[in-house]
């Protein structure tokens, strides 16, 4: 693409999804054109056409909400109405090579897809499960970003804190599907345990009791990503709980940290942009 | 044929529901299970075959990877050997969320068009494992811990009972009504006739409305006018409608009402013409014509200020306590999601960008006699839960909120739902803020469809019950349906569609319709146009019905296909019902007959007010006086003890399970701290995220004080909301305030309400201290409600039965813009080295405090707010937030500075050093007084050395007290007349705090 345009990234919305405008806006801030597209206008509806199609677009989120209120299984009722009218376009958009991201009720609507794994085709060959702990958990935890994983949206992170806000987040799978995942570079992020390390399991540092603390995967080609925690909860500094903290710490040494300045969520989205700049030139 | 699908996770993950409810049944009921499963039950009430139905259940209804599914039941696999399933399921007409979105899923999978006689009905089928469990037992784990009998029906089967071939059986909840609507016309020949239908049919009127009701309908020029349009006496349409527009809850007649108040003590007599004129509208309607920042107050479904240049800000407040108190889940979620319909519905429509929660319950833990229709433990699970789903689901951040025990809500729980919106200050050039309906606009009803939901209450239940029978009265929101509305009618509304919209709430149509036709003024609907969820509703029935998640809009008929189709967008159901007219006449068809005609007026004009004996004795004449307490030696274990009661402990589990920062908005969280488990003065957001202007929110309930003075009660907690404001940044010359109140009834009657002069004069003194700290702190009402009747009957001891009246309460939401957010800031200290002042005086003011409830005590020096110290204190803590002098600030509020210093450590893992021989005192004040008065306009602040100077010099009209330091070492140490009176660890705090509600996810 030329270099002056600029990379055009969709964001869903519609159906009880809720974290579109912060996504939306996020994007902008990570140098993309971002629209806010209705599901409707991508599928049609009985009475009204599709208007919109993913081909004008090289980023395609699965943002957070609760798409149809969540019922029978996160994410399933958004994965089976978008699997029944956007297959195709969902398949050439992947062929040539376009990112596709999915936060929270996103992500759970991407393994319902099967568009994560995708370890041999669409299949649903990972759940996102009710969290081990019963309920619904807004709390940060510790992102560790796996180095050697093919991610494009997690590249040159290391750890960073995120919010999750779920109640089924327990990334669940057969032994042989785990394996696979993490020989293959699949696993993007894990639940640290506050000091840089794993969380082995442990609530709350692992919110859900997902398998091995995996909070995000991606494909085989690490252009398709999916995690738990949201980065857009983080895109602003003033987003993280300790920010009336460091901006203290700032100040004795005579800085005023801008509170809309970045926060490191950004950074998985200034990624994607980049990605498809570089992959779509 | 009803085919049964039978969903459940596979025998080797983990099952957190079953899980849940093995831990409730020991922890609630005693109940040694040994396993629990839960099965999902899908009952399918459709054509569909059996190729199609296999299809629905592989594609969409199980998970390859956790779940299995059959249409024959699955219990057997699901935990063999089970030796209990428990079925639970929803009455006829109770909203089925998850059987509507399966119909939804299938109907677009399938391509397949359902009838409206097809159905999909959820239900779950728990499976336990407890050789021991009796049926009495399992009987009480259903009755307790799984069902309401309003809403749900339920089954208990025995393992020997179990048929392995038809399982539970099929059950279709299917509303069957056999009835065909029909309008009466009914005669009101005298005052005692129409008292003796209003008695037949449950419309409470009131004694005093019986003529004037009459002398309308009697009116010959309004009978000539009836003539011509085919109607003579008024119809039960008619009077229906009346009955809810006159209602206390739709009309606020007890606030509007003339009150003779008189102090038994002076013997001083005071009339109040109307008590929401003198004390609320007029004390508003001055401050905002002072102030350009309050933008609309006072007319709409909530008011509207000032938040930056380009956006205003929409606040409303109100309580859900009665259908919460009969069912909990249903009563809070129906609260959260129906209270966001009010902002939805103001001015041409707002975003809702945040909600607040306060619930008012007795202690988790009671035992006593009574026996209320839900234990105080099961109705809090149940209201957190319901407003957990309610917010979650909406996608509005649930900012922050309040939790508060006293046995005497026993009678009834008080549950507080406020919304917040945001909308541009002007759309198209036009300001946001107006609305009005014209003649010749449509009028349509969007959302969801009509049942008899909420139709009186009271007749509902003690109607004779079938199979069959709606259990509307009782109802279940729907977060989902009403989301896809708010984004609709908000791309509506910036489309230009949108002239006018409010929310359907109370009194449904007949309350919406009649306020819109207003304006025009006039209407016509035919009520036959109304989608009903079922058949067989009586027109008035349609006309009153209070079914949720429902708008009504004006359109001009030129933009009907424009707003039909964003509709289709959005999949939300919108259906012309009428049109407005300009005649003054409210025209009500059903089909080909008419069944109303009113003049649009007639509900406002010609109602005697109500009136009301307000007696006040003062707390000394009621035998109050101050406990004869010695100075404890042990002020550790006190401290300790304070930090573990019910009101002060911690009660991060809440919050915790609300998203309360989804929208990307969050600046201050509900929690603050290094382990982001401290409570935060007040939540901040940014409503906007491309304007850099925060938005404050502050709540407070001090039911205590109320018990020695109402009016201390509602001025210390305007006063501490403000200082909430003031501490996390607001700017505090744009305070808008918000009242709620929720009291016990004032109606005196002899026997069955004795002391109801007295709780009106309670009310009439909270309204003067309202309005008061409202003048004096400058704080227009953006937005206010009240719940008058907070009184319970609960079956006693030896088959009595016992009234027990809830505490006057009253909840103050306080709201404030953070143009400068670099001037805010958290509680918890940040640095050690730092300097803590005590700003403001402490005095000998424990009546009704956290200390003195601790020895069950009440006393009598509740503490008394001083406004203007509080302006300046506020005005000078902002400068120094603002110029970046100030570290943290907390305010001194429950259980005093002992409190707050102990919530500064906590938040912190800090220690602090102080001493309370420096503080600013008023009078005599003892060392225990000092660290746990609850003296009013105090503020702890963290001051870095290097700036101590600068700050001090904007103390000039402050009393203050450099009190001690931030340390090293997480120790709170309290010093006075030279020797230490409290040295507490924070972990050992913490243990404290934490010990009781801790362990709740």
């Amino acid at each position: 693409m030329p270099s002056d345009s600029k990379v055009k990234a969709l964001v869903l919305t519609g159906f009880g999804l809720n974290c579109d405008v912060e996504t939306a806006h996020t994007l902008s801030l990570a140098g993309a054109e971002a629209h806010r597209v209705h599901i409707s206008d991508l599928t049609g509806t009985r009475q009204r056409k599709a208007t919109e199609t993913l081909d004008d677009y090289q980023i395609l989120v699965f943002d957070g909400g609760f798409a149809w209120g969540d019922d029978h299984g996160a994410g399933v009722l958004l994965a089976t109405r978008l699997g029944n009218h956007l297959g195709d376009q969902l398949r050439a958009f992947l062929d040539r090579g376009g990112l596709v991201m999915g936060i929270c009720n996103g992500f759970q609507a991407l393994v319902n897809l099967g568009l994560l794994p995708m370890l041999d085709g669409w299949k649903r060959q990972v759940a996102l499960a009710a969290n081990d702990c019963g309920n619904f958990q807004d709390r940060w935890v510790e992102l560790l970003v796996e180095p050697t994983s093919a991610c494009l949206f997690t590249q040159g992170m290391s750890r960073l804190d995120l919010p999750v806000r779920h109640g089924e987040g327990k990334l669940v799978c057969d032994d042989a599907t785990l394996a696979e995942l993490e020989s293959r570079g699949m696993v993007a992020v894990r639940y640290g345990n506050g000091r840089g390390k794993p969380a082995k399991g442990k609530w709350p540092a692992n919110p859900n009791g997902s398998l091995n603390d995996i909070a995000g995967i991606c494909d085989p080609t690490g252009r398709v990503f999916g995690l738990m925690p949201h980065p857009e909860g983080y895109y602003r500094a003033s987003q993280h709980p300790d920010w009336t903290l460091i901006r203290e710490r700032a100040r004795r040494k005579g800085a005023e940290p801008d509170p809309l300045g970045p926060g490191a969520g950004l950074s998985m989205f200034t990624n994607a942009v980049a990605a498809a700049r570089g992959g779509l030139a | 044929m009803a085919k049964r699908l039978e969903i459940g996770l596979k025998p080797q993950l983990n099952d957190p529901a079953g899980s849940g409810l093995y831990a409730k049944a020991r922890a609630y009921l005693g109940l040694a299970l040994e396993q629990v499963r839960v099965l999902r039950v899908l009952t399918f009430d459709t054509k569909l075959d059996d190729t199609e139905l296999e299809r629905v259940r592989s594609e969409i209804f199980t998970n390859p990877v956790t779940e299995m599914s059959s249409f024959e039941p699955l219990a057997d696999k699901a935990l063999p050997g089970f030796d209990w399933a428990l079925w639970v399921g929803y009455k006829p007409g109770v909203k089925d969320n998850e059987g509507a979105t399966a119909i939804e899923a299938m109907a677009d999978a399938l391509g397949h068009r359902f009838g409206e006689d097809e159905a999909v009905y959820s239900s779950r089928l728990y499976l336990i494992k407890a050789p021991k469990l009796t049926r009495e037992g399992a009987e009480a784990i259903s009755r307790e811990l799984l069902a309401n009998d309003l809403i749900q029906l339920w089954r208990v089967i025995p393992a020997e009972d179990w048929d392995p071939d038809q399982g539970i059986g099929v059950v279709i909840p299917r509303v069957e009504l056999a009835h065909t609507p029909s309008v009466k016309s009914l005669a009101i020949g005298s005052d005692v006739e129409l008292l003796a239908l209003s008695a037949q049919r449950d419309l409470f009127l009131n004694p005093a409305d019986v003529p004037v009701i009459r002398a309308y309908f009697n009116d010959p020029e309004v009978r000539a006018q009836r003539q011509k349009v085919g109607l003579g006496d008024p119809t039960d349409v008619e009077l229906e409608y009346v009955s809810q527009a006159r209602s206390d809850h739709c009309n606020h007649n007890t606030f509007g009402g003339r009150f003779h108040y008189q102090d038994l003590v002076s013997g001083e007599r005071k009339v109040v013409a109307n008590l929401f004129k003198e004390t609320i509208k007029e004390p508003t309607e001055k401050l905002a014509a002072a102030k350009d920042w309050v933008v609309s107050v006072l007319w709409d479904n909530a008011g509207v200020a000032k938040l930056d240049d380009t956006h205003n800000y929409v606040i409303t407040g109100e309580t859900h306590n009665s259908p919460s108190n009969m069912e909990a889940y249903g009563g809070a979620i129906t609260g959260i999601v129906g209270v966001y319909r009010d902002p939805m519905g103001t001015g041409k429509g707002s975003k809702l960008v945040a909600g607040l929660w306060g619930y008012c319950v007795a202690p988790r833990d009671y035992d006593g006699e009574l026996t209320p229709a839900l234990h105080p433990r099961r109705l809090l699970d149940g209201i957190i839960e319901g407003v957990r789903d309610g917010g979650n689901k909406s996608g509005i951040p649930t900012a922050s909120g309040l939790l508060h025990f006293d046995p005497q809500y026993l009678g009834k729980c008080l549950v507080f739902v406020s919304a917040v919106g945001v909308i541009p200050a002007e759309i198209n050039g036009e300001p946001t803020e107006d609305k009005t309906t014209e003649p010749g606009q449509l009028v349509i009803m969007c959302g969801g469809r009509v049942g008899a939901d909420g139709i009186h209450g009271v007749t509902a239940s003690s109607a004779g019950y079938s199979e069959n029978t709606p259990a509307g009265h009782v109802q279940i929101g729907d977060p989902y349906t009403q989301k896809k509305m708010h984004d609709f009618l908000l791309e509506a509304r910036d489309a230009g569609l949108v002239p006018y919209l409010t929310d359907n709430g109370g009194g449904g149509l007949s309350s919406s319709v009649g306020e819109s036709a207003r304006f025009s003024p006039g209407a016509e609907v035919d009520l036959k146009k109304v989608p009903l969820k079922y058949e067989g509703l009586d027109p008035w029935q349609i006309w009153v019905s209070e079914s949720q998640e429902r708008m009504t809009v004006a359109v001009e008929p030129d933009d009907e296909a424009a707003f039909m189709d964003l509709a289709d967008k959005h999949q939300v159901e919108a259906t012309v019902i009428g049109r407005f007219t300009g005649d003054g006449k409210l025209r009500l068809d059903h089909g080909d007959e008419v069944c109303c005609y009113v003049d649009v007026e007639f509900l406002e004009e010609g109602f005697p007010q109500w009136e009301f004996e307000a007696l006040w004795t003062p707390p000394e004449a009621r035998g109050l006086s101050e406990p004869v307490i010695s100075p404890p030696k042990d002020f550790n274990g006190l401290v300790l003890d304070l930090l573990d009661s019910p009101n002060l402990c911690s009660r991060e589990w809440i919050n915790r399970q609300y998203d309360h920062e989804v929208q990307g908005t969050s600046l201050l969280k509900p929690f603050c701290g290094r382990g982001q488990d401290t409570p935060a003065e007040a939540s901040v957001i940014l409503p906007v995220l491309t304007s850099p202007v925060g938005l404050a929110m502050a709540q407070v309930i001090a039911p205590e004080y109320g018990i020695i003075d109402t009016k201390a009660m509602v001025q210390a907690s305007i006063d501490e909301a403000y200082r909430r404001l003031v501490a996390v940044g607001g700017d505090p010359e744009q305070v808008g305030g918000v009242d709620n109140f929720c009291w016990p009834s004032i109606i005196y009657h002899p026997v069955n309400n004795p002391d109801g002069r007295y709780k009106a004069a309670q009310l009439v003194r909270a309204c003067w201290g309202l309005k008061e700290a409202c003048e004096a702190l400058e704080i227009p009402l953006l937005s206010g409600k009240d719940s008058m009747y907070v009184d319970g009957t609960l079956a006693a001891r030896y088959g009595a039965s016992q009234r027990v009246s809830g505490p006057c309460t009253m909840m103050f939401t306080a709201t404030a813009p953070v143009p400068d957010l670099g001037a805010l800031q958290s509680l918890e200290p940040k640095l050690a080295g730092d300097y803590v002042y005590c700003l403001g005086v402490t005095s000998n003011e424990l009546g009704g405090s956290a200390l003195y409830g601790l020895w069950d005590q009440v006393g009598l020096n509740a503490p008394l707010a001083d406004f203007a110290a509080t302006r300046a204190l506020g005005a000078a803590v902002h400068q120094g937030l603002k110029g970046g002098m100030v570290a943290s600030a907390a305010v001194v509020s429950r259980g005093g500075l002992a409190i707050t210093l102990a919530r500064m450590v906590l938040a912190s893992r800090l220690g602090l050093e102080v001493d309370l021989d420096c503080l600013e005192v008023g009078g005599q004040v003892s060392g225990m007084q000092r660290l746990f008065s609850e003296s009013q306009g105090r503020m702890l602040v963290t001051v870095p050395s290097k700036r101590c100077n600068e700050f001090e010099d904007l103390l000039e009209d402050v009393p203050w007290a450099r009190m001690g330091r931030v340390v090293r070492g997480r120790e709170l140490t309290v010093g006075y007349e030279g020797r230490q009176v409290l040295e507490l660890g924070e972990t050992q705090m913490r243990r404290a705090w934490q010990r009781r509600f801790g362990r709740m996810v």
